[in-house]
C-alpha cells in the first residue's frame, strides 16, 4: 500500500519503521519491573491503565549489544492476544510511506535481516519496515528457525 | 416454573434448533445414517430427561419414537416416507409440549396414539391423517399464546469478556483513585468519583453473579446417579443433600461434577456395604451418603460423607507398599492421617476385584489432579467401621486467586495461596538449618524439609544463604514439602491473573501476571514447575525424611497457632485452626456501639472483638478472621507476626477467662486466647436457619426507628402482616392484646419516664439491656 501510515522510530541508532495500524500507543515506560530468568530481550513488565505489559528491547531483541539510548519512549502493539511494549531509542514521527515495501540487494545485515519486512520510502530517508511478531519473539525463535 | 424445568425446557428447544436441518436433510434422504443419528439422539435425551418429571405423554411418545429409530438403525427395517413422517410428527408434538410446559399450560390435545400408532409398519393411512389433523388444531391454538422469554442463554466467552472488562475497570478505577490522591483533595470530583466507584461495585458484583449458579444444579443429577449405582450393585443408599443454595462459578461446576462422580462411584461401590453386611455391623440397612457445601470466604467447601465401612489403612498401605509408592519402613513410621492420604497416589485401589463401576486403580489421584488444575484441593477423613469424609475445597471463581505477595531481592512475587502450608520466621528457635553437600535443608516440626531460596531460584543473585529469612512452607499437590525463603512477606491478596506472553512463559517458573492495587505488575510463581526444576519432585516419590530423635514424638502434641500483637499491644496466640484468614478492612467498615463492636467485611457484618485496651490505628484495621466452623469473628490485631508451635506448658492466668493460658514460645511468654469462651461469648450463627418472628407495636416512627433496629440485631425478624403468627410480641403499655393472639410471648413496654424501671411485666421502653434480655429469653424458650 502506498500512503500507508508508518510510526517512525530509532532502534541502535537506525530508522525503524512500525506500521501504524499495528501500533495501539506510544507510551513513556515509567517504571520497568524486571523478570529473573527471562531471556535479556525482555525488559521487564510495565503497567498501562489496567494492563502487564511484556517491554521488549528491540536492539537486544536484534541482537545487538549496548543499552538502548532510552527517552523511555515505547511503541505498543499486540502479538498472539498478548500485549507488549518496544522499547525503541526514539520514537520520531508518524509520515506516510511512499512505496511499498522492498528487499534491498545484499539483504539488511544480520541482524536486521530476520525482523526486516522490506525498505520503504519516506519523505526523508528510506527506513526498514519492522515485522513486529518477529521483533517480539526475540533472536531465539531465529536460532530455532535456522535450525530446522 | 422451578430451574430445573426452564433447562429441561431450553435443552429441548435448543436440540430442536439444532436438528432442524438434520430433519430435513433426513426427510429428503432416509437412508443418511449420520442424521438419523442425530435425530435418535433427540429422541433419546428427551426420553432420558422426562425420566425426571412427570411428563408420561412426552416419555411414551419419545420412547416409541425411539425404539422406531433403533430398527432402523439395527438395519431391521428401512425408513419409508411414512416412517420419517411419522418421526417428524412426533417430533412437532414435542416441540409443541415444550411451549406448553414453559407457558405452564396444559399439554396440547390428544391423539397421541395416532401419532405413535403411524410409527408401526403397517400403520394405515387413516391413523396418520388424524394424527395430523390433531396436530394443525393445537398449533392454532397455540400460536397467539407464544410466552415471552424470562430468561436468555449467553455464551461463555462473553460473559468471560464483560468479567475482564470490568476487572480491567477496576484497576483503572485504582489507577484513577491514585493520581486523584496525588493530585490533592478537589471536592467537585471527590463527589462523581465516589459515585462512580459505587456503581462499579455494585455491576461488578452483578457481573460476577451472571456466571454464579446455585450448587444445587450440580446436587440435582446426584439422586439419580446414586440410585442408578446402588441398583447396579445392590445396595440401598440414601442421599442426603444440604447448602444447595451456595453459590459457585458456572465453569466452576462443571470442573468439580467428575471429581464428585467419581468419589460418588467409589463411596457406593467401596465405601458403604451391602444390606446384609451392615445389618451385622449394627448399622442402618440403607447407607447414607451426605452432600455439604459451604462457603467460607472466598472458597467453597464441599463435603461428601457416607457411612460405610471406612478406609482400610493396613490394606491402604500394604498396596502402597506393594505398588512402589512407600517403602515398608515407610509404611510403618506412617501417621493414621498420612496414611489416609495414600488413596491419592497414583496407582492405587483397595477394592478386591475390579467392578465396571469402579475399581481400576486410575482414580482418585486423576480426582485431586483435576482439582488442583482449578485450585483446589481435597483431603480424606475415615473412621474404621463409621464412614468416610471427602473435604473438597475450592476457590469461587476460576479468574480470582488468592495469593500471598512476598519480597526477593527488592522485588515483590505472588504464590498462589493454595500451596502455602504455613509461614514461619526464621529467626524462630524451632527452625535448625543445615547445609548438607550444596542443598540446604530445615527442620521444622520434625521434619527435614529441602529449602530453596527465591532469589536463587529465580537466579537474582547466587548462592544466597537461606539461613534467618522468611521462610513459606510450600505443599504440592503431591504431597512434596519444601521450604521457600523469601526477604519479606507482604500481603495476603485476590489476584485477577492474566496470562503472560509466551518468551516469559517459558521460563517455567512464572504461572501468571497481575497488577497489584498501586498498578505495579507483579509475576506469579508456578510453585510446581519451580520444585521440578529444583528436583524436588523426584518420580519416586522421596518423602520427607523423618528425624530420627525423640523429639518426634513431641513434634506429634505440638498445637498449632498464629502469633500476634493485640490492639492493647500484648503478644497473643490462637489456635491455628480457627484463623480462616488475615484481612485489612478500612476503618470505617467498624461500629463500635458500647460494648458491642461489629465490621462489615465482603458484605457480612461480623462481630468484632480484641479492640479493647488500645487504640485503634488511623485508616486501616488489621482481623483476624476466625472461624469455628458456624460462627465467623473478626479479631483485630496491631501485627500479625508468626506461626508457631505449641510445645511447653501452657500455665493457666486467672484473671482473663479469654485468656487460656500463657506459654513460652521462643522464650518470651505468650497468651493463648481460648477460642471457646471467645466463641460462645461473640460468636453468632452467620445464617440462623429461621428467625424468629416479632411483632411490634403499630407502626408509629419509635418503633420503626429504634426497636426494629434493636429486634433485628438480637436475631428476629419482623412480621410482615397483623395476622402472621409472631413468636414474641411486642406491644406498649396501652395496647389492647390483640384478639387474634395465638400464642407465643408477650413483652410489654412502658414509656413511664416517672419511673424509668423496668420488671418482670413490663419493661420502659429505652432500658435496651432489658429489653434484650427479654428477646434473648423468648429466644431460649423458643429455640
Amino acid at each position: 500500500m502506498m500512503d500507508e501510515l508508518l510510526v517512525m522510530t530509532v532502534i541502535a541508532g537506525r530508522r525503524a519503521a512500525f506500521r501504524a495500524v499495528e501500533v495501539q500507543a506510544v507510551i513513556e515506560t515509567e517504571v520497568i519491573h524486571p523478570v529473573p530468568r527471562a531471556p535479556d530481550f525482555i525488559a521487564g513488565l510495565t503497567a498501562l491503565r489496567s494492563q502487564s505489559l511484556t517491554v521488549i528491547d528491540c536492539r537486544r531483541s536484534l541482537g545487538l549489544t549496548g543499552d538502548t539510548a532510552t527517552d523511555s519512549r515505547a511503541a505498543v502493539v499486540e502479538v498472539g492476544g498478548h500485549p507488549y511494549a518496544l522499547l525503541v531509542d526514539a520514537v520520531e514521527d508518524v509520515v506516510e510511506a511512499r512505496s511499498l515495501p522492498r528487499p534491498v540487494p545484499g539483504g539488511f545485515g544480520e541482524a536486521w535481516e530476520r525482523v526486516a519486512v522490506g525498505m520503504v520510502e519516506t519523505d526523508g530517508e528510506p527506513a526498514l519496515l519492522v515485522d513486529i511478531a518477529k521483533m517480539v519473539a526475540g533472536p531465539d525463535q531465529a536460532m530455532r528457525g535456522l535450525a530446522a | 416454573m422451578d430451574d430445573l424445568l426452564a433447562d429441561f425446557v431450553a435443552e429441548t428447544r435448543e436440540m430442536l434448533e439444532a436438528i432442524e436441518g438434520e430433519i430435513v436433510a433426513w426427510e429428503s434422504d432416509p437412508a443418511d445414517k449420520a442424521r438419523l443419528d442425530g435425530i435418535f439422539r433427540f429422541v433419546h435425551t428427551v426420553k432420558g430427561n422426562c425420566g425426571f418429571f412427570d411428563f408420561p405423554r412426552l416419555e411414551k411418545l419419545s420412547h416409541a419414537a425411539e425404539s422406531a429409530l433403533a430398527e432402523v438403525r439395527a438395519g431391521r427395517r428401512t425408513p419409508d416416507v411414512r416412517l420419517v413422517n411419522a418421526v417428524l410428527a412426533i417430533i412437532d408434538r414435542i416441540a409443541q409440549m415444550a411451549d406448553a410446559i414453559e407457558a405452564g399450560q396444559d399439554m396440547p390435545g390428544n391423539g397421541d396414539e395416532y401419532l405413535i400408532a403411524a410409527l408401526e409398519p403397517d400403520a394405515n393411512d387413516a391413523g396418520d391423517s388424524a394424527a395430523m389433523h390433531g396436530e394443525d388444531i393445537d398449533k392454532g391454538k397455540l400460536s397467539g399464546q407464544s410466552a415471552t422469554p424470562r430468561s436468555i442463554r449467553l455464551p461463555v466467552e462473553l460473559l468471560d469478556r464483560v468479567m475482564s472488562g470490568i476487572s480491567d475497570m477496576v484497576l483503572a478505577r485504582n489507577d484513577l483513585a491514585r493520581r486523584l490522591r496525588a493530585a490533592g483533595a478537589e471536592p467537585s470530583i471527590d463527589g462523581p468519583f465516589e459515585r462512580l466507584t459505587g456503581i462499579l461495585t455494585d455491576v461488578r458484583e452483578a457481573v460476577t453473579r451472571m456466571r454464579m449458579q446455585r450448587i444445587e444444579h450440580l446436587y440435582n443429577a446426584l439422586p439419580r446417579l446414586v440410585r442408578d449405582l446402588s441398583a447396579e450393585l445392590g445396595k440401598q443408599v440414601m442421599v442426603d443433600l444440604e447448602g444447595g443454595d451456595v453459590e459457585l462459578d458456572r465453569e466452576m461446576i462443571e470442573m468439580i461434577r467428575d471429581p464428585i462422580t467419581h468419589i460418588i462411584r467409589n463411596a457406593i461401590d467401596h465405601g458403604i456395604e451391602a444390606p446384609a453386611a451392615r445389618i451385622a455391623a449394627g448399622k442402618r440397612e440403607i447407607g447414607l451418603l451426605s452432600f455439604a457445601a459451604r462457603q467460607s470466604g472466598n472458597k467453597i467447601t464441599i463435603t461428601i460423607t457416607d457411612d460405610g465401612h471406612g478406609l482400610d489403612l493396613g490394606k491402604l498401605a500394604a498396596k502402597a507398599v506393594a505398588a512402589n509408592i512407600v517403602s515398608q519402613r515407610e509404611a510403618e513410621e506412617m501417621s493414621r492421617k498420612e496414611v489416609q492420604q495414600l488413596i491419592f497416589e497414583p496407582g492405587l485401589s483397595t477394592a478386591d476385584a475390579v467392578t465396571s463401576v469402579s475399581g481400576r486403580g486410575v482414580g482418585m489421584d486423576v480426582v485431586r489432579a483435576n482439582l488442583e488444575k482449578i485450585g483446589g484441593t481435597i483431603r480424606v477423613s475415615s473412621k474404621a467401621g463409621e464412614g468416610t469424609l471427602f473435604i473438597l475445597e475450592i476457590p469461587l471463581t476460576l479468574s480470582i486467586v488468592a495469593g500471598l505477595t512476598v519480597g526477593a531481592n527488592g522485588q515483590r512475587f505472588a504464590i498462589p495461596r493454595s500451596y502455602v502450608e504455613e509461614i514461619a520466621h526464621g529467626a524462630a528457635t524451632s527452625i535448625e538449618y543445615s547445609t548438607v553437600g550444596d542443598s540446604d535443608l530445615v527442620t521444622f516440626r520434625g521434619k527435614r524439609i529441602p529449602c530453596l531460596s527465591l532469589a536463587n531460584v529465580l537466579g537474582m543473585s547466587d548462592g544466597e544463604s537461606v539461613r534467618g529469612k522468611t521462610l513459606v512452607l510450600i505443599r504440592l499437590g503431591s504431597g512434596d514439602l519444601f521450604a521457600m525463603a523469601v526477604d519479606r512477606i507482604f500481603d495476603h491478596e485476590d489476584l485477577v491473573v492474566k496470562p503472560l506472553a509466551p518468551a516469559v512463559m517459558a521460563t517455567g517458573v512464572y504461572a501468571g501476571t497481575t497488577l497489584l492495587d498501586d498498578g505495579s505488575p507483579i509475576l506469579m510463581l508456578d510453585m510446581p514447575t519451580i520444585a521440578q526444576q529444583n528436583g524436588l519432585v523426584s518420580e519416586v516419590r522421596l518423602r520427607p525424611a523423618s528425624v530420627p530423635d525423640e523429639k518426634h514424638e513431641v513434634a506429634e502434641k505440638i498445637r498449632p497457632v498464629m502469633l500476634f500483637v493485640g490492639i492493647d499491644g500484648r503478644r497473643r496466640a490462637i489456635g491455628m485452626d480457627l484463623v480462616r484468614r488475615i484481612d485489612i478492612a478500612p476503618l470505617d467498615a467498624v461500629d463500635i456501639e458500647g460494648t458491642r463492636a461489629q465490621i462489615v467485611i465482603d458484605g457480612e457484618i461480623l462481630p468484632l472483638v480484641g479492640i479493647e485496651g488500645g487504640e485503634l490505628p488511623d485508616t486501616k484495621i488489621k482481623l483476624l478472621r476466625l472461624s469455628d466452623g458456624s460462627c465467623e469473628l473478626a479479631y483485630a490485631v496491631r501485627e500479625v507476626s508468626d506461626a508457631a508451635g505449641i510445645e511447653s506448658d501452657i500455665v493457666p492466668s486467672g484473671d482473663d477467662d479469654l485468656i487460656e493460658g500463657v506459654t513460652l514460645i521462643g522464650g518470651q511468654p505468650v497468651g493463648i486466647i481460648d477460642g471457646m469462651t471467645l466463641f460462645s461469648r461473640h460468636g453468632r450463627t452467620l445464617h440462623s436457619q429461621t428467625p424468629l418472628v416479632c411483632r411490634l407495636p403499630a407502626a408509629d416512627g419509635w418503633s420503626r426507628a429504634m426497636l426494629e433496629p434493636l429486634v433485628k440485631s438480637a436475631g428476629y425478624r419482623i412480621a410482615a402482616s397483623t395476622d402472621e403468627w409472631a413468636d414474641v410480641t411486642i406491644l406498649m403499655d396501652d395496647d389492647e392484646q390483640p384478639a387474634s393472639h395465638d400464642g407465643g410471648q408477650i413483652i410489654r413496654l412502658h414509656g413511664d419516664a416517672e419511673a424509668p424501671v423496668s420488671t418482670s411485666e413490663r419493661i420502659y421502653r429505652y432500658d435496651r439491656d432489658a429489653l434484650l434480655g427479654a428477646l434473648r429469653s423468648a429466644r431460649g424458650g423458643n429455640a
